[in-house]
């Protein structure tokens, strides 16, 4: 069963954190503590040397992550572990290309077969996406497909067609992190893909707040949101103090589950 | 061989290259790649990019017989292509031209640029100066700190020159920058990148506008040799200068063809830029192509050094070429670097930048006292005045006394 087929209507929160960072140890704890939560997703962040969609702080974190070497096994044995308390979260993805290549797809999918429910590759665009999406579906992953403010109508449906899980909506031409958030060309947008596509339709890029949250929810038509950079921007406002960055984690998910 | 005709329309030579980006960035590149083909039936547009060749670049670049060079050699006849004659002193600006004639058809008003040796920088800031749009340059700061003279020149064309502290802090992480302003600015910016690396429909541009110097090339030697020539040989960093000379020719059989990458401090060690001789394919700036990548496939740091050839990946052309065994890739390493740079300058009088240099290096070590009656044609596509601070270093002489 794929938990991403059974997402709730409305107010989806999406919740990013890259693998390994700051530490191995230090992101058991920091996914554990998101996981009891229990988001409707996870989305695992792999950390790569050139996260060229990536704004600074996540860039940052990728950075810490791999300072201590994490490899691609040890990132997909934690998402494993985790995935004991997995309950109804789904368990997502994101990672650039090379990492998939580079590990082999078939071993990629073995690992993580049965624990994840769909994997974002940012860089590989729905042209070059054939032959891997059909090794995922057959193992019941989604491909999530991302959509920017400049993905024109003719180019969204080829590709929306098909879609599986949920539709990664860009909501500021950007990387991730990146400030504005326009709420009329957002709903303009999603509405757009919306009648296009019957899966839910979640924002993300830039959401940092429980009003943005909430703003996304009343001003638009979207099903839910992505938040990552801001989760991960407290470690560096806190100054690093693990503890203290764990309790103000706990507490900024908790006001953004609205 | 059958005729030479790569890439495929979307983007492949071979299994490398195609376009490796996220979704901010596809509809970009398609749209680029539709204004590039349709310029390339623009009479207008042909005719103004020659002009400016001609009048602005001082196109042709001669084609000189290095007497001495190939005396002290004792074996092949050498001939210089010399891009370094050009404005700006380097052949980036070839490429510059034409890029920035097709952006300011696209309506762009925004120009962003990575660079290593700050040459490209150079050279974009050139063309932004002439057409008059504003110029922002991605640098790596451990590049701003080895090529000042470029920096300032730069500076003086009037660019903003935006220092680049991730990662190596040098190109490959100037590229990342600039691709990520490219997103954050997709509306009115046009990314100008300066080698045949990056997402299609770059590598292919790229080497397209550079190929006006094999073209020359071919005409001039076969008006003083009668004769095709039996070498060519280019230094590859991202491999556009290289591909410019080689691309007219690859269909001649006959010709052999060889590209230099820097090896740093040797191909087998961990400071090398050799990326085709000591990489494995992968996927880095929106290209499959060689790179060079630990087994987890995170991008290593090159070095070399010369800041041009300072990149863990390469062309996706290349990749292709030294897979169908049409080009054979060999390695240089700082120190030979160095030497064939002094060699050059004493024989010639000519002084090469850094990157020809390597060029120079297997050349004077690959043929000395062999190749007798062949004929060679390597590109000299750099002068060596922004290098002079980073030779005088190395060779250990103090410039500022
Ligand atoms: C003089 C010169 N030669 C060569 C290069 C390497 O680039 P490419 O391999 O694209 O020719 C550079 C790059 O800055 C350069 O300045």
């Amino acid at each position: 069963m794929n938990n991403l087929d059974s997402l709730p209507k409305k107010k989806i929160l999406s919740l990013f954190m890259t693998c390994g960072f700051p530490t191995l140890n230090h992101s058991k704890k920091i996914f554990n503590e998101m996981l009891s939560h229990q988001p409707d997703i996870i989305e695992f962040g792999l950390p790569f040397s050139d996260p060229m969609a990536d704004g600074p702080i996540i860039q940052e974190a990728n950075k810490l992550a791999l300072r201590s070497k994490l490899s691609t096994q040890q990132s997909l044995d934690l998402i494993k572990y985790l995935s004991k308390s997995k309950n109804n979260t789904s368990f997502v993805i994101m990672c650039y290309l090379n990492t998939v290549r580079k590990f082999g797809l078939n071993k990629f999918i073995k690992n993580i077969k049965n624990i994840v429910d769909g994997i974002i590759i940012v860089d590989l665009p729905f042209e070059e996406e054939d032959a891997i999406k059909k090794s995922l579906s057959k193992n019941d992953i989604h491909l999530i497909k991302l959509i920017s403010p400049m993905t024109d109508k003719k180019r969204s449906q080829k590709l929306l067609k098909n879609s599986k899980g949920f539709i990664y909506y860009i909501s500021a031409t950007g990387i991730t992190g990146s400030n504005k958030l326009d709420y009329k060309e957002i709903n303009k947008n999603v509405k757009s893909i919306k009648k296009m596509s019957s899966v839910p339709v979640l924002v993300g890029f830039g959401i940092k707040s429980k009003k943005d949250v909430i703003d996304i929810s009343k001003k638009t038509n979207a099903d839910g949101v992505i938040i990552g950079s801001a989760l991960i921007q407290k470690y560096f406002d806190i100054k690093m103090d693990f503890n203290k960055y764990l309790k103000s984690l706990k507490k900024f998910i908790q006001e953004v589950k609205i | 061989m059958k005729t030479y005709k790569q890439p495929s329309t979307v983007g492949r030579f071979g299994e490398f290259g195609g376009m490796y980006v996220s979704e901010t960035l596809m509809p970009l590149l398609l749209d680029l790649d539709k204004s590039y083909k349709k310029i390339q039936k623009d009479k207008k547009f042909k005719k103004e990019l020659n002009d400016l060749f001609k009048n602005y670049v001082g196109r042709p670049s001669s084609l000189h017989y290095a007497k001495n060079l190939s005396k002290y050699i004792n074996g092949p006849k050498v001939y210089f292509k010399r891009d370094e004659l050009n404005h700006t002193g380097a052949h980036k600006i070839n490429n510059c031209l034409g890029q920035i004639l097709l952006a300011k058809k696209m309506g762009k008003t925004r120009i962003i640029a990575e660079t290593g040796a700050g040459q490209h920088g150079v050279a974009t800031a050139t063309v932004c100066a002439l057409f008059g749009l504003p110029c922002y340059i991605y640098m790596g700061s451990k590049d701003i700190e080895r090529q000042k003279p470029n920096v300032f020149r730069m500076k003086l064309l009037g660019a903003t020159i935006i220092p680049v502290e991730s990662g190596s802090k040098s190109l490959k992480d100037a590229m990342n920058e600039a691709l990520r302003d490219w997103i954050k600015n997709v509306r009115d910016t046009f990314y100008i990148i300066g080698s045949t690396a990056g997402p299609h429909p770059y590598p292919k541009m790229v080497r397209d506008f550079q190929s006006v110097i094999g073209k020359e090339a071919r005409e001039q030697i076969l008006k003083v040799e009668k004769k095709l020539p039996d070498y060519l040989i280019a230094c590859v960093g991202g491999g556009s200068n290289a591909m410019g000379l080689f691309y007219p020719f690859l269909n001649d059989n006959k010709v052999k063809i060889i590209g230099v990458e820097a090896a740093g401090r040797g191909a087998k060690t961990e400071e090398t830029a050799a990326t085709m001789t000591s990489g494995t394919p992968g996927i880095l700036h929106g290209s499959y192509s060689y790179v060079l990548q630990d087994n987890d496939g995170q991008i290593k740091e090159a070095h070399s050094i010369s800041a041009g050839l300072d990149y863990p990946g390469v062309g996706p052309e290349h990749s292709y070429l030294k897979d169908i065994k049409r080009v054979k890739y060999f390695g240089v390493t700082d120190n030979e670097a160095l030497k064939a740079f002094q060699t050059c300058s004493k024989l010639e009088g000519i002084i090469p930048a850094l990157e020809p240099s390597h060029a120079l290096a297997y050349l004077i070590k690959a043929f000395k006292n062999k190749h007798k009656n062949k004929v060679v044609i390597l590109n000299l596509c750099g002068r060596g005045d922004k290098d002079l601070f980073t030779a005088a270093k190395a060779i250990g002489f103090d410039a500022d006394e």
